[in-house]
Formats: C-alpha cells, structure tokens, sequence
C-alpha cells in the first residue's frame, strides 16, 4: 500500500477507478453499451499512444508541442500512398520512416542548436500543418476500402472479438514502453536525465543521445497513433490532429508525469488518456455541447494536478 | 572500514612517473585568460590539496582535468599518454571521477538506480537485457552501509531522503568501488556539520592510503593542511606555490593566499 502511494500516478488511478464506478451507476446502459466501449477504446488508443510517445519526451524535461501535425502530416502521408495504390506495408513503413526523420529534425535542432524544444516543436507544429495544406491543396482523400480490408490495416484498425485492435496494440506497447523504462538500462538512462542532466552527463550518460530518442519515439508514436485512427475510419480532413499536441500533454501531466521531467509512468499517461476520452464520451452522450469538452479538460487538468502536488507533498514523508 | 577490503588496493606501487602531468597549459577566453602557463603533476597514492581564491583558476584546472575543456595552449598527459581529444566520457574511462557538491547524482532516482548509473548491471530473460535489480540493491546496500551510511537508509528509496553529507559519502563510495584512480573533490565539505565533514576528510585519507590520487579543492587552508601531502596554490590563473606540507604551516600558506589576492592589481607580477 506505501507503495501504491508514492507512484506519481496515483491520483489518476484512484480517478479512474472513481470515474468508471461513477458512469457504471449513473448510466450503466449507455456505459457498458458495446458502441461506447468500442469508441472509447478505439479514442483512448489514438490518444494514448500520442500521450506515450510525449511521456519519454516530458521525461527528459523537453516537450513536443509539434505531435499534433506529425500526427496529421504522418496520417496523410500514409492515405496518399494508400490512394496512389501502394501496398499498405510498404505505405506504413515509408509513413513511419518519415516520421522518425521529423524526430531526428526536432531533436538536433534542440540538442545542437541548444535551443528550447518548445519553441522548436512550436515550429514544428505551424511548418509540418502547412506543410500538409501545401502539399495537399486543401483537399485529402482518406484510406479507401480495398486498403483498411488489407490484412496489415485490419491488424491496426480492425477489432479482435470486443476490442478495437488499436487499443490491444497501446496495451501491448504501454507494457512494452514500461519494462523499457522502469526494467532496462535505458530507462534509467531517460529518467537520470530528466532528473538532472548534468549529473547523468557527469556519470557518462549520453545526454543528447538520450533526448534524440525521446524526440524520434515522439514523433513515431504520434505517426502510429495517425495510422491506427485511419485504418479504422474512412474519411480524414487536412485539420487531423490539430489541438492533439495539448490533449497528449494533457493526458501525460493527468497522469501524473511531472513536467519538470525524470518522474512519471507509461501506465499513468494511459489512463489519463482514458479518463478524458471516457468523460468526453459521457458528455457527448448527456448532450452536452461538444465545446464544454475543451472547458473541461482544463478545470480537470488544474484539478488533478493540484491534487498529484499536495498528494505527493503528504506522502513524501510516509 | 570495510572499504579497505573491497578494493584491490595499490599502495606502496608509488612510482616516480606523475598520473596527471599538466604541462604549460593556458585557457584564453578571448583575452580573458583563466589559466596562464601552469604546469603541475599530480602523482598516484598522493592527496593535493588545491587551494586558492575565487576565480584563482582551481574549477578550471580540474574541467581541463575531467575533460569538459579544452586548452588553448600546453598539454596534458594521462599515465604517460598525452591527451588528444578532451571529453568527459574519456576522463570517465580513464578512471577520473569529479565529485562536486552540486553535481553527481539525480535526486529523482534510488539509491541503488543512483549507484549503477551507467553501469547497470544486467540479467537476460529470453533473450532480452533487464536491469538485474536483485544485484543492484544487495550490492549498492553493501556499499553504502560499508562507507558509513545509516542502517536505516533503504537502498530503493529516493535518493533525496540522504542528508548532505550522506549525498558526499555515496559519491566518494560509488568512485571508489567502480575502480577509479583518480578522484577529485571539489569542495566536498561545503555546508556539512562537523562530523560529517571530519567523516569525508577521513574518506580521502583512506582513498590516498588505498593508492588513489585524491585531488581536493577548497577555500579552507587550515582543514586541508591537516590531511594533504603536498599544497598547490592557485592565484589569478597561475600556480603560485607547489609545496609538501611539512615544508610550510597552515599559517605561512594562508598568508600567500592572502597577499595573493592583492595581485590583480599589479598585472601579472604573480609569477
């Protein structure tokens, strides 16, 4: 139990657990409805996964502001060659290439240039939406028929007897994610780096090298996260992934990963991801206007955060 | 102290040939020059107390040590070898270890995630490298309580929770234990109470006797007069006394460094 309550995520464990008794009593019929679960695990995927790839580079006490337009210019780069009959394997690996390639770009500009990753992933986030609207004209094509049939599509967009395949395959890479941070020497490495720099440096850990990774397993996760959402679904526009930057790093801080790095868990930012997406999907359902959502997910982030700072206060000293 | 044990130990191997030899090295910084023409070695089984005041040139002796700079003029050699490429992962394989107040350990980890910091050791499971934890805790556990650290401290607690001078003993543990030859500290007694300061003096003793070289810098001639086998004075970036201890008192030196600081007035009369 001491245990349990010195994790960083505690708060967002002890919510969750609270939030699905809430929905389960208040309204079980629409709750455990088999089209809500499949939506918000299907949403919780494509966020978590994004929240994921933005906890290794909130570790490292950077932050990748620019997720939100890898994601959609990742998104897009795979639908084009799905359109240009590509197969989708093929279209996946080129798509994620690409991805790692604007990790590496955002990653030596802020380690070379020692500038700070906010205002580059800033860039970022304006060059690769401009980008898409350059190089699409306005208008994009989503995934057609014959390629989400495809096997390969089916396996991150399709559904294996009640869950969505993307949610099995940010189960499987969450756990993947955490026994690289917390069992590995790899993990201790990203997090003495988020703890203090300068002292990892001084014990011979490769700093830049470690931040890099960070910024290229950001910008994978947000790519993957964009290939997972059209696999699954026919129609995308030239906005996809516009605001998602923030809602990542919103699930990441709900889930209890400090900003100011080198603390934080993979299993936290998960559910942190699910307890927006499951209370956006109640309130869509309450029919309450969708924009209460953008409101909401700012009280709920000030709320959980004040409550993570004064629980972990209290707890130090158990 | 059991630390005496832990380590094959190669005191009495004291040889003529310097470990560290600094020859004539200078750092400019546009005009601003840091260091100016110093040359001092620095011999294995030896503690050198480096004194001097404030911007004397003591931290940037030691970073052209560790590797973080590189000089603009002179060279410095390593057991003989000159160095050609000045980085801190070499000083770290060479088997140096900077031990500062500020520096050395991240607050956010264990004690024993602090200990194997980029020395994990590793177990596979099919296949795969996963930190072997079961020897980081008994291992570090050991070392630490060897070094005299409380038997209530919990090897997987935030290393945090460790007082300062606790923070100051788990680093000279962990440089010990890791085999290295040459250990600076700098100011490693800084805001400790008494007897932790008495206890990391005794430390260096120890290290100096097992055959370390132990480089120790600090504002305090009086306390480094005690333990130190030679005195190195720094003034306005150049070696200004190099003496045994016995050769001068506590007193005398204080006075050089006091008269010293008068220098920047009369432009390089140091040397």
């Amino acid at each position: 139990m001491r245990k349990l309550l010195k994790r960083p995520d505690v708060g967002v464990i002890f919510g969750c657990i609270f939030l699905f008794a809430l929905f389960s009593i208040w309204n079980p019929r629409q709750w455990f409805d088999p089209s809500t679960i499949s939506n918000i695990s299907q949403y919780t995927a494509i966020l978590g996964l994004l929240a994921i790839g933005q906890t290794f580079v909130i570790l490292v006490r950077e932050i990748d502001l620019s997720v939100g337009s890898v994601y959609g210019m990742v998104g897009i780069t795979f639908a084009g060659l799905e359109n240009s009959n590509v197969s989708v394997v093929v279209s996946f690996i080129v798509a994620m290439l690409f991805a790692v390639v604007i990790g590496l770009v955002n990653a030596i500009v802020v380690v070379r240039g020692k500038l700070s990753s906010m205002i580059v992933t800033l860039g970022g986030l304006f060059f690769y939406r401009g980008l898409i609207y350059v190089t699409t004209h306005g208008g994009v094509t989503g995934v057609p028929e014959a390629a989400r049939s495809d096997w390969f599509a089916q396996l991150l967009g399709g559904h294996f007897l009640w869950a969505e395949n993307g949610f099995l395959l940010l189960l499987l890479l969450g756990f993947i994610c955490a026994l690289l941070l917390y069992e590995m020497r790899f993990g201790n490495h990203l997090l003495s780096v988020g703890g203090d720099p300068d002292s990892a440096a001084s014990q011979g850990i490769p700093v830049d090298r470690i931040k890099t990774i960070a910024f290229c397993l950001s910008s994978c996760f947000a790519g993957l996260s964009a290939i997972v959402t059209l696999a699954n679904q026919p129609e995308t526009s030239v906005s996809l992934g516009t605001g998602m930057e923030l809602e990542s790093i919103a699930a990441v801080v709900v889930g209890g990963t400090l900003l100011t790095g080198g603390k934080g868990t993979i299993l936290g930012t998960i559910l942190g991801a699910f307890f927006f997406t499951a209370v956006r999907a109640q309130m869509i359902a309450l029919g309450a206007p969708p924009s209460w959502y953008v409101s909401f997910v700012g009280i709920a982030l000030l709320v959980v955060v004040t409550i993570n700072t004064i629980l972990s206060k209290r707890l130090r000293s158990i | 102290m059991n630390a005496n044990d832990s380590r094959q130990t190669e005191s009495g191997t004291e040889s003529k040939k310097p470990l560290i030899s600094m020859k004539n090295v200078s750092l400019a910084y546009g005009n601003f020059r840091a260091l100016t023409d110093v040359s001092v070695d620095f011999y294995q089984g030896e503690l050198v107390g480096l004194v001097g005041d404030n911007g004397a040139g003591k931290t940037t002796l030691i970073r052209i040590i560790s590797g973080i700079i590189t000089p603009t003029a002179g060279e410095v050699y390593f057991d003989g070898q000159k160095v050609t490429k000045f980085h801190p992962k070499q000083a770290i394989d060479l088997g140096l270890e900077c031990i500062q107040q500020s520096i050395g350990i991240c607050d956010n980890l264990s004690v024993s995630r602090n200990y194997f910091l980029g020395r994990e050791p590793v177990k596979r499971i099919l296949g795969l490298p996963f930190l072997d934890k079961k020897k980081m805790r008994e291992t570090s556990a050991k070392v630490v309580h060897d070094f005299g650290l409380r038997d209530t401290v919990d090897v997987e607690d935030e290393i945090a929770l460790l007082s300062g001078g606790e923070k100051q003993t788990f680093k000279i543990a962990r440089a010990v234990t890791f085999r290295n030859r040459v250990i600076i500290m700098d100011e490693p007694t800084n805001h400790l109470s008494v007897r932790e300061r008495a206890h990391v003096n005794d430390l260096a003793v120890q290290l100096k006797e097992q055959g370390l070289l132990v480089i120790y810098i600090t504002h305090d001639i009086f306390q480094i007069h005690r333990i130190a086998d030679r005195i190195v004075i720094m003034e306005n970036g150049r070696k200004v006394t190099d003496v045994p201890r016995a050769a001068m008192s506590a007193e005398a030196l204080e006075g050089i460094i006091r008269d010293g600081g008068r220098m920047p007035a009369k432009k390089g009369a140091a040397a």
